[in-house]
């Protein structure tokens, strides 16, 4: 099993676009560009608002339709790093619509799923072309519980093996 | 990289988990392999409901059940939770599929820049 250390939580993902740098960097700082892709598996982008800058905030609403209605869920966060056509680090947290930071129970996630976390973005440019990391992290110093998903599961997952253990 | 069979092992093994009958399931297998019958026991539910519920276990890989004779005990796995284990690769696939998306918004955009160069 995996310690419990939430720095360790990432999802980290590697593209090669066939599109100059520049063109990537406009995908993740003009509004208008960043609603085109960010909604996936039938959501929209309503709301988008980024002031890229360091210590900027943004705020993006994603609407989801469902046959009872739409469901909303804001979320805000701050600018870290702004290098432009080379480096993006912004900070997300669920929040409302004004931008106060909800905690993730409240929204429903699970217990440990970190408050905040951090989206890095990194691009390199290879022959017009680009590659991009991007890495999606828990803030551990933000929440006590960080080791998000991996609470719930880890704890399901020990109690299944001490009751097995127990018994054998 | 993650794979489209990856994402349909952990949505899977979500699923499986999503229901209180199949978490309990899990935890009486825990204390040791059972019969169809001993799992039903404590439960108000007929044996084909219970079956059902067993069925989805071991597609998700978290139930394997014995070849011996009618009885086929049913034995926990509990490796596929491990996989499912951090917040961060739930984000996985939503990622993957927005960067697919814009792939696609990029094809379009660089196709319509094109045409306006084309008409300058």
């Amino acid at each position: 099993m995996t310690d419990n250390d939430g720095s360790r939580d990432a999802v980290v993902i590697e593209r090669n676009f066939d599109a100059p740098v520049d063109l990537i960097w406009k995908m993740w700082t003009d509004p208008e560009h960043f609603k085109a892709w960010y909604g996936p598996d039938g959501a929209t982008i309503p709301v988008a608002k980024m002031d890229v800058r360091v210590g900027g905030t943004r705020l993006v609403c994603m609407e989801m339709q469902f046959p009872n209605g739409p469901m909303q869920m804001w979320f805000t966060g701050e600018y870290r790093e702004v290098v432009e056509n080379e480096r993006l680090v912004y900070t997300e947290s669920m929040s409302d619509e004004h931008g106060n930071v909800a905690s993730p129970a409240e929204m429903g996630m699970p217990e440990g799923h970190p408050t905040t976390t951090e989206v890095r973005v990194e691009l390199q440019d290879v022959g017009g072309r680009t590659q991009m990391v991007m890495t999606h992290a828990g803030i551990p110093t933000d929440s006590p519980g960080a080791a998000g998903w991996t609470m719930a599961f880890d704890k399901f997952a020990l109690h299944l093996q001490a009751q097995g253990n127990r018994s054998s | 990289m993650t794979t489209a069979i990856d994402d349909q092992r952990l949505n899977e093994t979500f699923g499986a988990l999503a229901n209180s009958t199949r978490r309990a399931i899990l935890a009486r297998l825990a204390e040791g392999s059972a019969t169809v019958n001993e799992l039903a026991e404590p439960f108000e539910m007929t044996l084909p409901a219970i079956s059902k519920h067993i069925k989805v276990l071991e597609r998700a890989g978290l139930v394997v059940r014995g070849q011996r004779a009618q009885y086929r005990p049913c034995a926990l796995d509990a490796a596929p939770l491990h996989e499912v284990s951090t917040w961060a690769e739930q984000y996985r696939p939503v990622w993957e599929a927005r960067f697919d998306q814009m792939d696609n918004y990029l094809t379009q955009v660089r196709r319509q820049q094109r045409t306006h160069e084309h008409d300058d």
